[in-house]
């Protein structure tokens, strides 16, 4: 990266300047002003605790500046630093002065800080270059700031999913338990709610936004029961992408409607159809319709129990579009239609909580 | 009693229903979002409510049960942040932690009848 970038170290941070001299203070913020650092001046006399609270970016400092007191206080501030932080020092040592001696003195005292030490006269090539790039390694403390923010902000956004996931998948496996006959109608059911729910995550993963489409969903759900280009089951409509939450709901539908179908609707014989279609109305508040018509398979009579299957498609759907859907169980197939506010369930909407 | 429920996980949301009705009391309904509540109270009839923290509308379900308490409505949390819901406990009268305990659930849901009894 060149310092020119508007990224660049100095753009963020400003450098303290601690000497005591007037005319030296003022020769640093020429020459650091002119190669576009910020630079804040602190004089003797000056609230040397409140400068380092304003949290400079790196901090220069003549020897003359080096008094007890500003020793103490800078010690402190490194002291407060957090753990991602250490403060690069730039010291500007005496032409007389001992090197090695100050330098053991001052990491001794100052164990969290990058020393930097020039004995004067120093070229204003060299001052210039160390500050630079010791504003580097302030810019690069920082986004290491950033990526631990990230982290431990992903971390508790993965709980939450982990979480929900599970809580998910335990009301499923009660609910199933409850429909079921037999230790293998519950085995067979739950394995194949949970084959959805994986279907789904893994689409939704991949694509990396968190975003799914409808089409896809239907090409995931019935996928398994398609042979060669089997023409029982259509699914049709425009592009559609739906946040993770819609998405998932919507391919939970979808694996109870088909699984359904199978069971005991049209697709429990040779000629029976299925036909999935979507759109979204072209008004100024879009609207998404989806619509699951079944044709062609046995005479259909309205259920005796309600199982799991209508529950949920009833109760998810009613969730997602804000009012129920139309399901009837019509002569000769079922139908569900259900319709509602595009918006809350679209991938681009920010709207919806995670 | 009837019993309203704030979340936004269909699935959950049936699941509850079924184990509010095994308990011989009446799903008043559900809404998935704070927003959605306050937009549909006025045509709900509810003695209390089970409140999820998050809902489609964010972090919500702790500002639903305080403005359902102003209500005279008591709520329950049923979430997976138990630690947050315990910052909330002089608001609600407990706390359900998910994956839903159908023991738990049913425990708790005496513990609200009695307070809804006693406020009549």
């Amino acid at each position: 990266m060149s310092p020119a970038d508007e990224n660049s170290p100095s753009a963020l941070d400003h450098v303290l300047i601690l000497a005591p001299y007037r005319k030296d203070a003022d020769y640093l913020a020429r020459l650091l002003g002119d190669h576009q650092v910020n630079v804040e001046i602190g004089l003797a006399g000056n609230n040397l605790a409140e400068l380092l609270a304003a949290s400079p970016g790196v901090l220069i400092g003549t020897h003359e500046a080096l008094t007890p007191a500003a020793i103490e206080a800078v010690a402190d501030h490194l002291n407060r630093q957090p753990s991602w932080a250490e403060m690069p020092v730039v010291v500007l040592l005496d032409r007389a002065s001992r090197p090695d001696q100050v330098r053991a003195e001052l990491s001794r005292v100052w164990p969290r800080a990058r020393l930097l030490f020039y004995q004067r006269p120093v070229t204003a090539v060299e001052l210039v270059s160390g500050v630079q790039s010791a504003l580097l390694v302030r810019l690069r403390q920082r986004e290491v700031r950033d990526h631990i923010a990230r982290e431990i902000e992903l971390r508790r956004e993965l709980n939450h999913r982990v979480k929900n996931i599970l809580a998910s998948v335990t009301s499923i496996f009660e609910m199933t338990r409850r429909g079921a006959t037999s230790v293998e109608v519950l085995a067979r059911d739950f394995r194949g709610r949970l084959g959805a729910l994986d279907k789904v995550h893994s689409a939704v993963f991949h694509a990396e936004d968190d975003a799914v489409s409808i089409a896809e969903i239907a090409a995931l759900t019935f996928e398994p029961y398609m042979v060669g280009d089997d023409e029982r089951i259509v699914a049709q409509g425009p592009p559609v992408t739906l946040h993770r939450e819609a998405g998932t709901t919507m391919a939970l539908c979808l694996h109870e409607l088909t699984t359904n179908a199978i069971k005991y609707g049209a697709m429990s014989r040779p000629e029976g159809r299925v036909r999935f279609t979507w759109e979204v109305s072209k008004t100024q508040a879009p609207e998404l319709g989806i619509r699951w018509k079944e044709y062609g398979g046995p005479t259909v009579e309205e259920p005796m129990r309600i199982g799991y299957g209508t529950r949920y498609v009833r109760s998810a759907l009613t969730s997602m579009f804000g009012r129920p859907p139309q399901i009837s169980f019509e002569r000769d197939g079922l139908r569900c239609e259900a319709r509602g506010l595009f918006s809350p369930l679209s991938a681009t909407s920010d709207s919806h909580g995670s | 009693m009837r019993i309203f429920y704030l979340e936004d996980n269909p699935l959950i949301a049936m699941h509850v229903e079924q184990l509010v009705e095994d308990g011989g009391h009446v799903f008043a309904g559900t809404a998935s979002s704070f927003e959605e509540l306050r937009e549909r109270f006025d045509t709900l009839v509810m003695d209390c409510a089970l409140v999820d923290i998050d809902l489609a509308d964010g972090h919500t379900g702790p500002q639903a049960v305080v403005w359902l308490k102003e209500r005279g409505v008591p709520s329950i949390f049923v979430t997976g942040q138990s630690q947050v819901a315990e910052e909330y406990r002089d608001v609600a009268v407990g706390v359900v932690p998910k994956p839903i305990s159908e023991s738990l659930l049913s425990e708790k849901l005496r513990l609200l009848a009695s307070v809804v009894n006693n406020s009549d």
